[in-house]
């Protein structure tokens, strides 16, 4: 019997290392991060101990809790997936949130109106395609746009994706309170009619308190495919490469236009799929008060996966367990849910200026930095 | 390593040992029942905070009236974040087994539906949640489930008197949304009735913003406040504003011109700040007393499913009460008396008539 060579459990021992180190500054944020909000829940006269244990049992105390956890995850891991996809490119997707509105409003628009204008219903297998086509599109030409500007104009697409923000938030306000919503005299809310049974995507479970459907299914299966575009293929080592350095990967005959374009249409594919995704498998309709802006939240738990596709999926699971169990932390001890945004803030301050984690709990600097956007030159 | 990694563990400890410091001062649970019989009331907010000057905050303001006059041994909000949400957050107080559980505003009225077949045994209190018998409602009433509605004729009434009374130039106006939805209907004739009940002679504008899609209808300030300036052009010194932001368009035209202006369904001298100095009053659909009086009934077993019309009036006067005179005051209690007790009727039917 050979010994296994010395190089390969070597190996086995790096990759374990590196995987432990990559995990150290995330991990030690986030406990930072639920040390100084228990701090902050203490001053302001609530009982950090009890409103973390309401956070657990909430995001995991039953199965319906995990349910809801899952339920939560689904729109996090594929905004999260859209603005990670476009940091690798070099590009700071901050329209997100615009983009997944476009993707909710064109999915629940072919969801709950194509059959109508087409005088027919449609089998299941051909709506629910088009609808999740039709949103994830939308997004993609949503988050196109901007990346087009860059790649053409040099505009930055900080700026572009926010005013892109804007006009997809207050355009989606308009059409619920307008041409889209629901006209039965007795609905006073600004929501569409409900999208047809064809358009759903299925729940899991028979249980209607388990909501848990096969969208995070999906979303598990896609942030793989953003693994494999992004390190197995050509595309993405494109991406990768404009994203780190575009005048190299220019001289090396990339085309950085056909990279920057490309990513931010399928970042905006991504979170137009986010919105989507909600719409037909959560809530069946799109409404005002849909999205609690799960679009900047997707920053956080993109810098919180350190933009790696894995990575986004635990960010994602994670913060949508802090949004999930809140409800239960505040029925438990009437501390406000807002601390659930303080602690994310925290979170994404610690990430970000990762200096201070390194520096409390002494961890040795990275040798190489990761580089996210290229800033405004 | 080991020495690199030692302080972290040592941090490690420390904050962990403050953290159960922090916590220990409540290590009994306050969950556990007290003694007496538990009564217990839950609310769930739309989406929004409990502190919105609005409805959510005078729902809860109505369940806390009843925690301190009516012995509810414990009282608890959660604030919805997210409108996926509504289900769920009901459902944490109906697994709790919770007495009552209010939701607030008629965006939850889907959910309270179905929360009140899922949870007979708990009473539900949908503030501004109107339902009645129809295809997907077979069941109503549900002995479970109570709609807390308001007479909008009524506080359209009293703001109508109200505007006639302090009316100098004997025109006053009113900007409201599409009259095809019935409240809106209601509050602009009750409007039109009321100022009339006072001067007969009076000249009242009302204008429903009807020509445009069903529900830019509330979503229009720049129409109106056009249309608010276009009547006090036409001589308005009073102006009441009922149909979201299209009325409060109009309340902002009167701020701008200096003439008066009355806001509609709580008191928007809080939630339309910039016409503070011009809001003589709102007229308001009082859930407070709503709420109280249904978890009343529930307590004393006086409850019954269906709906129930809360109270309407005025909000306090605020920075004009001194342009009010006290007779205009003493005259308004009475008609408000006399809307409560029946003597004094709108005659405004609960619909428009086609």
């Amino acid at each position: 019997m050979p010994e296994p060579s010395p190089t390969l459990s070597r190996r086995i021992l790096g990759a374990a290392r590196s995987a432990l180190n990559a995990l150290a500054v995330p991990a030690l944020a986030v406990f930072t991060a639920l040390v100084v909000g228990a701090i902050i829940m203490k001053v302001v006269g609530g009982d950090p101990l009890l409103a973390y244990l309401g956070l657990w049992q909430g995001a995991f105390g039953s199965v319906k809790a995990l349910s809801e956890t899952c339920v939560w995850a689904s729109p996090y891991i594929f905004a999260g997936l859209a603005v990670a996809l476009a940091f690798k490119g070099g590009l700071f997707n901050i329209g997100a949130e615009g983009q997944l509105q476009v993707g909710a409003v064109t999915a629940a628009w072919i969801g709950y109106a194509l059959p109508d204008v087409l005088h027919t219903s449609l089998p299941a297998v051909i709506h629910l395609p088009l609808a999740i086509l039709g949103g994830s599109l939308a997004g993609a030409i949503w988050g196109g746009i901007p990346g087009w500007l860059k790649a053409r104009t040099g505009a930055h697409e900080v700026i572009n994706t926010i005013m892109m923000n804007y006009i997809a938030v207050l355009m989606a306000g308009y059409l619920l309170n307008g041409p889209m919503r629901n006209p039965d005299p007795l609905n006073l809310s600004a929501r569409t009619p409900s999208i047809a049974l064809s358009a759903r995507v299925p729940r899991i479970f028979a249980n209607p308190d388990l909501r848990v459907h096969w969208g995070v299914v999906l979303a598990l299966v896609i942030a793989v495919a953003i693994w494999w575009l992004l390190y197995k293929t050509t595309i993405g080592f494109e991406i990768r490469t404009v994203g780190t350095n575009p005048d190299a990967a220019k001289y090396a005959g990339i085309s950085v236009t056909r990279a920057i374009v490309l990513s931010m249409a399928l970042s905006g594919l991504l979170a137009g799929l986010a919105g989507t995704i909600e719409v037909v498998g959560l809530n069946y309709r799109h409404e005002l008060g849909f999205s609690t802006g799960y679009g900047f939240d997707a920053i956080t738990v993109a810098l919180l996966g350190k933009t790696n596709p894995f990575g986004v999926v635990l960010a994602a699971f994670l913060l949508g367990a802090m949004r999930n169990g809140a409800t239960r932390m505040q029925f438990l001890t009437q501390v406000p849910t807002d601390i659930v945004s303080v602690i994310q803030a925290l979170i994404l301050l610690f990430v970000a200026a990762d200096a201070i984690v390194r520096f409390i709990f002494r961890l040795r600097a990275p040798k190489e930095k990761m580089v996210l956007t290229r800033g405004w030159s | 390593m080991r020495k690199s990694l030692f302080p972290v563990f040592a941090l490690l400890v420390v904050v962990s040992m403050v953290l159960v410091a922090c916590g220990g001062g409540a290590a009994p649970a306050p969950t556990t029942a007290p003694a007496a019989p538990a009564f217990r009331v839950g609310l769930v907010t739309d989406v929004g905070k409990i502190d919105d000057k609005s409805f959510n905050q005078t729902a809860w303001e109505g369940v806390q009236q009843a925690q301190k006059e009516l012995g509810v041994t414990e009282i608890k909000y959660i604030e919805t974040t997210d409108s996926k949400d509504y289900g769920k957050n009901i459902a944490q107080f109906g697994d709790a087994g919770y007495d009552v559980i209010v939701t607030v505003g008629f965006n939850l009225t889907e959910d309270t539906w179905t929360a009140a077949k899922k949870y007979p045994k708990v009473k539900f209190i949908g503030v501004d949640q109107f339902l009645s018998k129809d295809d997907k409602h077979a069941e109503w009433p549900l002995a479970n489930l109570v709609g807390v509605v308001f007479d909008e004729d009524k506080a359209g009434y009293l703001a109508g008197a109200l505007a006639a009374s302090v009316s100098k130039s004997g025109t006053i106006g009113s900007v409201l949304g599409t009259d095809a939805v019935p409240p809106v209907w209601r509050y602009g004739e009750g409007y039109r009735a009321g100022a009339k009940s006072i001067n007969p002679n009076i000249n009242v504008l009302v204008t429903y913003h009807n020509d445009v899609g069903f529900d830019k209808t509330f979503t229009d300030p720049e129409w109106g406040k056009t249309t608010g300036l276009s009547m006090i052009d036409k001589g308005a010194d009073v102006l009441f504003g009922a149909g979201g932001k299209t009325g409060n368009g109009a309340l902002l035209a009167a701020a701008e011109k200096g003439v008066y202006c009355i806001g509609v369904d709580t008191d928007q001298y809080y939630t339309v700040p910039e016409a503070q100095k011009a809001m003589i009053s709102s007229a308001m659909k009082l859930e407070t007393p709503s709420v109280f009086a249904m978890i009343k009934s529930a307590k004393d077993g006086t409850w019954k499913g269906g709906l129930y019309t809360g109270p309407t009036g005025l909000a306090p006067f605020h920075d004009l009460d001194s342009k009010v005179p006290a007779d205009v005051k003493a005259k308004l209690q009475t008609i408000d008396k006399g809307l409560k007790d029946g003597s004094v009727k709108t005659n405004v039917p609960p619909v428009k008539p086609q």
